[in-house]
């Protein structure tokens, strides 16, 4: 028996069907989490940014622990321990959702901080010298120049966010990367299943970095042009 | 403060006594091999031959690319497959060695680059003036000075490649997690799991291996930059 058989372009096509419907479940996580961490990393990298008592403190808390310990561990513990806790036991999904949002969340916290924090305090003061409350401050001054700083980083975060939903096999959500570790088990096409995740991961992967480099120079701010 | 059960204690233990040293040999191994490839690849980068600077360009972007588990399970899935007459044999933790370094090596190239390219033209005059060649240049004053500058992302990249060794659980290595789970699995076989308790502790366990280096990381970028 040839155990390295020659790459075979037709057996990714017979598995297209499942090979998509990971693909679809990577995404499908992918774009809630994106879109998750990114409401968190504003609401909580603005709080911590302004100072607001409790919410900088407990968003610090917050941030420090999910950057400084493992993702799988995390996802483990919301899987296993907390989920099944609170009467949600079970759905791969849900744990998928969540983690991956509370991951992102954190990281993306920081980087809207740091964003909101670059704002010069003189271009606040003029907001409140024009006569806008705190509120409008925010929206009119500090959010569309700290949030064009904070960008880059932001999509870099994304980026991971995306690669973190692989990580989804400990706990059989059938993503990608648990879609094509089966078909290996089973098939042993190992060149095959990597070529499918390499093209699929880089693609997505490189255009999401190119549209960084692509943001930067379109939104830059007129005096670092 | 209340007594720790009996079953809490062997947990614990377990874990501590034949988990962590699992995962910190990993991590030590994936960062040495991370820093030696890394700063080679980062440095010669940086020489003004197209077809080398394409070839390690793709390096960095393919490894940082692609999800760690995706490089692990690749490796791991062909590490005992023949490979024309030869006969390949990697362990579990030989290919989460290699997969992690992979990823470390690329992370550590590009801050290289940019550490290298930061040091001013005149030291690199100065150097040849001194009768240096390329790679006397580079060994002695060149890579040294980019170290300094180098210095905070290394770190963050120690507690990074620590945190990421939890990947090698995927494929069997009993590293932090694994054992854990493992302990979580005899438990609720017996009655009672205690994920809470287990997994919480192994976040606990990473978190203290990780916040006094990433604030360590963050004083050594005060002080350096």
């Amino acid at each position: 028996m040839k155990v390295l058989a020659a790459f075979d372009w037709s057996f990714i096509w017979e598995n297209r069907g499942q090979i998509w419907s990971g693909l679809k479940n990577t995404m499908k996580v992918a774009a809630i989490a994106i879109a998750g961490s990114f409401v968190i990393g504003l609401v909580l990298g603005a709080a911590r940014a302004h100072r607001i008592p409790i919410v900088t403190q407990v968003g610090w808390i917050y941030v420090e622990l999910i950057r400084n310990t493992p993702i799988l561990v995390q996802i483990f513990l919301l899987h296993w321990a907390i989920l099944p806790e609170l009467g949600y036991a079970g759905d791969p999904f849900r744990t998928a959702c969540l983690a991956i949002t509370i991951w992102g969340g954190a990281f993306n916290t920081e980087n809207f901080r740091a964003g909101f924090e670059a704002v010069p305090k003189s271009y606040r003061e003029a907001g409140y010298a024009l006569g806008f409350t705190p509120l409008r401050t925010f929206l009119n001054v500090t959010l569309p120049i700290g949030g064009r700083i904070a960008l880059p980083s932001s999509i870099n975060t994304y980026i991971s966010v995306l690669k973190n939903t692989s990580l989804l096999l400990a706990i059989g959500y059938g993503e990608l990367t648990t879609v094509a570790n089966n078909i290996q088990a089973l098939t042993f096409r190992t060149f095959e299943m990597f070529a499918v995740l390499a093209v699929v991961y880089l693609v997505l992967v490189w255009t999401l970095s190119g549209l960084i480099r692509l943001l930067e120079s379109r939104l830059a701010l007129p005096e670092s042009r | 403060m209340p007594e720790l059960p009996d079953w809490f204690r062997d947990v614990a233990e377990y874990i501590l006594r034949e988990g962590l040293p699992v995962t910190l040999k990993l991590a030590a191994l994936a960062v040495t091999a991370s820093l030696a490839i890394g700063l080679v690849l980062g440095t010669l980068i940086t020489i003004r031959f197209r077809p080398l600077q394409a070839v390690i360009r793709l390096y960095i972007e393919v490894w940082r690319g692609l999800p760690i588990l995706v490089t692990v399970l690749f490796i791991y899935w062909s590490a005992t497959a023949n490979v024309g007459n030869y006969r390949l044999e990697l362990s579990a933790f030989l290919s989460a060695a290699v997969g992690l370094s992979l990823w470390g090596s690329a992370q550590v190239a590009e801050a290289t680059r940019g550490a290298v390219q930061s040091i001013p033209r005149e030291q690199h005059e100065a150097a040849a003036a001194l009768g240096f060649g390329w790679v006397g240049r580079h060994a002695f004053v060149i890579v040294p000075q980019a170290l300094r500058r180098l210095l905070p992302p290394l770190v963050g990249l120690l507690v990074n490649i620590i945190q990421n060794t939890t990947i090698a659980y995927v494929i069997g290595v009993s590293e932090v997690l694994e054992t854990a789970n493992r302990q979580f699995e005899n438990l609720t076989l017996a009655g009672d799991g205690h994920p809470f308790a287990i997994f919480g502790f192994v976040l606990l366990v990473f978190f203290l291996i990780s916040f006094p280096l990433t604030r360590l990381a963050a004083y050594l970028e005060r002080r350096l930059i």
